[in-house]
């Protein structure tokens, strides 16, 4: 509140000017991609998914996200696509460890596809 | 204030030792010190930064103080991600600065061929944020990727203005004993390698190497009570960090932790930028070489390549750029690196970097990053009396 600086997770503190006064607002359900890849060479624990796409969503107010990109083909994406939030399976810590949930991004459907 | 000396310097080749450790590698580094007063030591401080994943080992002070039969001597390990190589050469100029010692060893050692390449991959991402970014599992190249493609779309230049300084760190290393990959290798090659994730391919990131390299420091009191090799003052050492994601920045495209370290650095040392002969930089990836040269104002932002190709960073260029090599070629033995540099900046000083040799050098400087550029050391080097 202090900097005006917006994060994109809860913080305490805030990571620009180190002040406590923070509030919290909903994440955005949609954003614009603004860079994007493709990871050919996996982290361990995710060679499954590879090639998987990731990219850096920004939303109205100048937050950027860093985010899995899923239901689309590497070469569906384009830079200044909007894109939407989908909750989702991360990953998984072995048989027995539990499953790993969050957000990821998908273009939103247009017409004609 | 006291002034700070390298007063020797020792490395072994970069390469893939399956059949050595990290004791037997400091124990070969330890040979290239025959004749130097390791006995006289006051401090040895050990740059590692992979010991407990790799090696199932941390405390490489006291393993390493043993290794050099200097157990009693103070003895710790400095981890700063891939800088703390420069990170231990900072902790020996402070402590000697400070007056706290006279003679301190500063040795990096890493062992990266232990892992397996899903494990250099994951090790290679531990310096960004894990609940943000490795959690996530996206690897370290696939940010730099991001800035990469920013980068080419912002200056509107072709990849291969990137893709030659991997092209160039051959060549350097192509004439260098120490150096893990001695050839030369072609932009066509670098351009048909296969993508790592895109733009960034297989020949533009520095590979997996083992390695270790030490530098003596010692104050100009201990110059003149033990013996020693020739001397060159580390005149500068300086720290800067940033916000660790590089989207999270104002500037993506700007190591402002970069241009902060080596602008402090060359404060202290009391040297412009201009003076500056010999430079090593951290180009894990290729387009960390465009934006550190940028960042720290030797090139205009987008210009690095057309200064590279105009011969600027050549050899008998204006600046000569990681001269045996870079991460590239020299290879990049993660904690061990920014040690390399010091040591590789010493040899030319010196006079005795060989076939590689810059004609005439009497200030160096190295720039050691952690992560993409969150934690950078810089250091400034000079010949006595300059």
């Amino acid at each position: 509140m202090d900097c005006g600086a917006i994060h994109h997770y809860r913080a305490r503190r805030c990571r620009r000017c180190g002040s406590t006064r923070t509030g919290e607002d909903p994440l955005p359900e949609r954003g614009r991609l603004v860079a994007f890849t493709t990871v050919r060479v996996p982290l361990q624990g995710y060679e499954n998914n590879a090639p998987y796409p990731v990219g850096i969503i920004e939303f109205d107010d100048g937050t950027k996200i860093l985010a899995t990109i899923t239901d689309c083909e590497p070469e569906d994406l384009k830079e200044g696509m909007i894109m939407e939030r989908v909750f989702r399976k991360i990953a998984d810590d072995g048989d027995s460890g539990i499953i790993i949930y969050g957000f990821k991004f998908r273009p939103v459907v247009t017409q004609g596809k | 204030m006291r002034r700070v000396y390298i007063a020797g310097a020792s490395l072994v080749k970069v390469d893939e030792y399956w059949g050595e450790s990290l004791d037997s590698l400091v124990s070969q580094l330890a040979d290239g010190f025959s004749g130097l007063a390791l006995r006289k030591i006051d401090a040895v401080y050990v740059a590692n930064m992979l010991g407990e994943v790799l090696q199932s080992q941390a405390n490489l002070g006291a393993l390493v103080a043993e290794d050099l039969g200097l157990a009693g001597v103070a003895a710790f390990r400095v981890e700063a991600g891939e800088a703390s190589g420069l990170a231990a050469l900072h902790a020996g100029y402070q402590s000697i600065r400070a007056g706290l010692a006279d003679t301190v060893l500063v040795l990096g050692v890493e062992k990266l061929s232990d892992a397996s390449p899903e494990e250099a991959m994951a090790t290679s991402s531990l310096s960004e944020r894990y609940d943000y970014v490795g959690f996530q599992g996206v690897p370290q190249p696939a940010i730099a990727s991001m800035m990469y493609n920013q980068y080419l779309k912002r200056f509107e230049v072709p990849q291969e203005m990137v893709a030659q300084f991997p092209v160039m760190m051959h060549e350097h290393a192509a004439k260098s004993p120490h150096s893990q990959y001695q050839f030369k290798i072609t932009l066509e090659s670098v351009l048909s390698s296969p993508f790592v994730s895109e733009p960034l391919r297989r020949l533009e990131c520095a590979g997996i190497g083992d390695g270790a390299a030490a530098v003596l420091l010692c104050s100009s009191d201990a110059l003149s009570t033990i013996r020693h090799d020739e001397v060159v003052e580390l005149a500068g050492s300086a720290c800067s960090t940033d916000i660790v994601f590089p989207f999270d920045r104002e500037d993506p495209l700007r190591l402002g932790a970069a241009s902060r370290a080596f602008e402090e650095a060359l404060a202290r040392a009391g040297v412009a930028r201009r003076d500056i002969r010999v430079l090593e930089i951290h180009d894990s990836y290729s387009i960390l070489a465009c934006l550190l040269l940028e960042s720290i104002g030797l090139s205009e932002p987008g210009r690095s390549g057309v200064d590279l190709k105009k011969g600027k960073y050549s050899l008998a260029g204006e600046v000569a750029v990681n001269t045996f090599g870079g991460l590239k070629a020299r290879g990049h033995p993660a904690g061990a690196t920014g040690v390399y540099q010091a040591a590789e900046v010493y040899l030319q000083l010196t006079g005795r970097a060989g076939e590689c040799q810059v004609d005439g050098a009497k200030v160096g400087a190295a720039l050691n990053l952690a992560g993409l550029g969150s934690c950078v050391f810089a250091s400034v080097m000079k010949v006595r009396d300059v």
